[in-house]
């Protein structure tokens, strides 16, 4: 090979040694997608938000939990439930009515007429109607002054608990959603479960 | 020998074919070279052929316009089309952005930055939780809120750098706020909020009796530009606003003070350098390398052509440095063309309309209605009377608390 071509060569080598990656350096540029793994399982970081297959899966557990119970399964009468908000200590926004409802909807679906549950959300709406049949302002199948709104067995309620890391390697959360049935007259927990939901994920270079 | 023998025994040492081959292995170095790990199918898992494609511009800035909106839409009390967009941002901010085409696409070499789906710096996307976070509270969820400005201080933190941990004063101070708020004990939050403020300042003890919540801001928050021989250098600054300090003069009370909490200026230049940098930086050198090889190689082709023709006047053979001169031409405009089209250009997309800085108070007042005003103090602490505003809210009855949004910044 001549000058020429050796010099040609040198050329090209440079060229292509300039022509780097632009990425190289960046470890797992494409980032990782969010993984859902057992809560007991080490993970590279821990998990991400709260979503719909989360919900599924927690819902499902405590419905088929809430059942089993003795006080449930072999209550002489049917008992009562009412619903209240679970409290949110996440970092994560929910719509916070949305596991009680689908609890709510399980049981009913699953257990037809072994519970019943109270629409505390109507009460004013319902309070309103009977001051209106009280007055006689509008019509009335029953003695509208008989106090016929029942009260509540249990409370069904529950908690969303979260623990968050953060690393070079990713981002992690953890879930713990616990939920309990209270005895209205004794205070009594009578049923208290919790299921755990942890995810990790690493964005992509571009959003690091 | 004859002289066309002579040219066939030079063009067996340096054949056409050879130099081709040289050049196509050049121009593969060349551009192969600027590979930017583009993914490859069955890394980019399920993406659709839609996902594959570039996204609209405008969906590509559907984070920023919802950003923007939301900001405005707060200011001017429609609190519907402010949690809305909000929501609709944090869906796509609120996960993580893995194998994703557009992002791929802004690191290779002959694409921009910000032809990635934007989601803003940490400190806009901070200011989005911290906006629902107030909406949360006014709908009277502050544990969602409180979730909110957790978000907010996650995202802030730089798990690459312990000294740019999270820092916002009034994300951790409202933190725990809600949850003394809830009933439990917020001092953790609180005395993290503390050590963020410093000596500076000493954050009111939390009252979880008080019924009105009021947040403040005030000054233009900080711009994006880019530098650098390239403009890949992506840098922020702050137009100091003249409001320092705030305060509510209600029915002619003592003036509750607005203190500056948060400094969006501070918080958008202290965080650290991105990943996203150092990517830039070796689209800068590839563009600077491929430039120069193209020079080099452009002056090799001056060179061989020169020496082609003193070859040809002294009767000599030159197609060598014929050949020569044609492929490092071809190189060197490879070099060029390549490094034209490398875009290192940093993301300046930027949610413009953020203030600079935050603040507030938690006060206990009766139910009804109440007048005043916001004061907006200089530097000396003399009211900018030009900028005082009126303020009108009614507080509702016990129960839920009652969330006041002031706003220096008119849209």
């Amino acid at each position: 090979m001549n000058h020429t071509s050796s010099f040609l060569l040198v050329a090209a080598v440079i060229a292509a040694g300039v022509s780097g990656c632009a990425t190289s350096g960046v470890r797992q540029p494409a980032g990782v997608p969010p993984t859902v793994m057992r809560p007991d399982e080490s993970g590279f970081v821990a998990g991400t938000g709260i979503e719909s297959q989360d919900l599924v899966t927690v819902t499902d557990k405590m419905a088929r939990s809430v059942l089993g119970i003795p006080e449930i399964a072999r209550a002489q009468a049917r008992p009562y439930i009412v619903l209240e908000p679970v409290t949110n200590n996440t970092r994560f926004p929910i719509n916070k009515d949305i596991f009680l409802t689908r609890i709510r909807t399980q049981l009913n679906s699953k257990a037809t007429g072994q519970v019943s549950f109270l629409d505390r959300e109507m009460m004013k709406t319902l309070e309103r109607e009977r001051a209106l049949k009280q007055s006689g302002q509008v019509t009335a199948s029953a003695d509208p002054n008989v106090v016929e709104f029942r009260g509540a067995d249990y409370f069904l309620t529950g908690k969303l608990d979260g623990l968050t890391t953060r690393t070079s390697a990713g981002t992690s959360d953890y879930v713990l959603y616990s939920f309990r049935l209270t005895n209205a007259r004794t205070s009594e927990i009578v049923w208290e479960d919790s299921a755990e939901i942890k995810k990790q994920g690493l964005e992509d270079a571009a959003y690091r | 020998m004859t002289s066309a023998g002579h040219a066939t025994h030079r063009r067996s040492a340096f054949s056409p074919v050879r130099a081709l081959a040289i050049l196509g292995l050049a121009g593969t170095g060349l551009l192969g070279g600027g590979c930017v790990t583009e993914l490859p199918e069955h890394r980019t898992g399920g993406g659709t052929v839609a996902d594959r494609q570039a996204a609209p511009a405008v969906e590509r800035d559907r984070v920023l316009f919802d950003y923007r909106i939301a900001a405005t839409a707060l200011r001017r009390g429609d609190d519907t089309v402010a949690k809305e967009k909000l929501d609709d941002a944090i869906a796509r901010i609120g996960g993580i952005i893995a194998n994703s085409a557009d992002a791929a696409r802004a690191r290779s070499l002959f694409a921009s930055e910000n032809s990635k789906v934007f989601i803003g710096e940490p400190y806009e996307r901070a200011m989005a939780y911290f906006y629902r976070g107030i909406l949360y509270w006014r709908d009277g969820e502050p544990d969602n809120a409180r979730a909110c400005f957790r978000s907010g201080q996650v995202i802030d933190s730089d798990p690459t750098n312990e000294l740019d941990d999270a820092d916002y004063v009034l994300l951790d101070y409202l933190d725990g706020f809600a949850t003394a708020k809830l009933g439990g004990d917020g001092s953790d939050s609180f005395a993290r909020a503390q050590r963020h403020a410093g000596e500076r300042l000493a954050l009111p003890p939390y009252q979880p009796k008080a019924n009105v919540l009021v947040f403040a801001e005030y000054g233009y928050g900080p711009r994006k530009y880019a530098t650098g021989q390239y403009g890949e250098l992506l840098r922020f600054y702050t137009d100091d606003s003249p409001s320092r300090a705030a305060r509510l003069v209600l029915d002619g009370g003592v003036p509750v003070p607005l203190p500056v909490y948060d400094d969006l200026g501070y918080q958008a230049t202290t965080r650290g350098g991105r990943v996203m940098d150092h990517i830039l930086g070796n689209k800068a050198v590839f563009k600077t390398g491929a430039s120069v090889a193209g020079d080099v190689a452009l002056a090799g082709s001056a060179i061989a052509h020169d020496s082609a023709r003193r070859r040809d006047r002294e009767g000599k053979d030159s197609d060598d440095q014929e050949f020569a001169a044609f492929g490092l031409g071809v190189l060197g405009m490879l070099g060029k063309l390549a490094s034209a089209a490398t875009d290192a250009q940093a993301d300046t997309r930027q949610w413009d309309n953020l203030p600079q800085r935050l603040s507030f108070a938690a006060l206990t007042l009766p139910p009804g209605a109440h007048v005043g005003r916001i004061e907006f103090l200089d530097r000396d602490g003399n009211v900018l009377e030009q900028r005082t505003q009126s303020v009108t809210f009614s507080v509702g009855p016990e129960g839920r608390d009652t969330v006041v949004f002031l706003s220096e910044l008119k849209r």
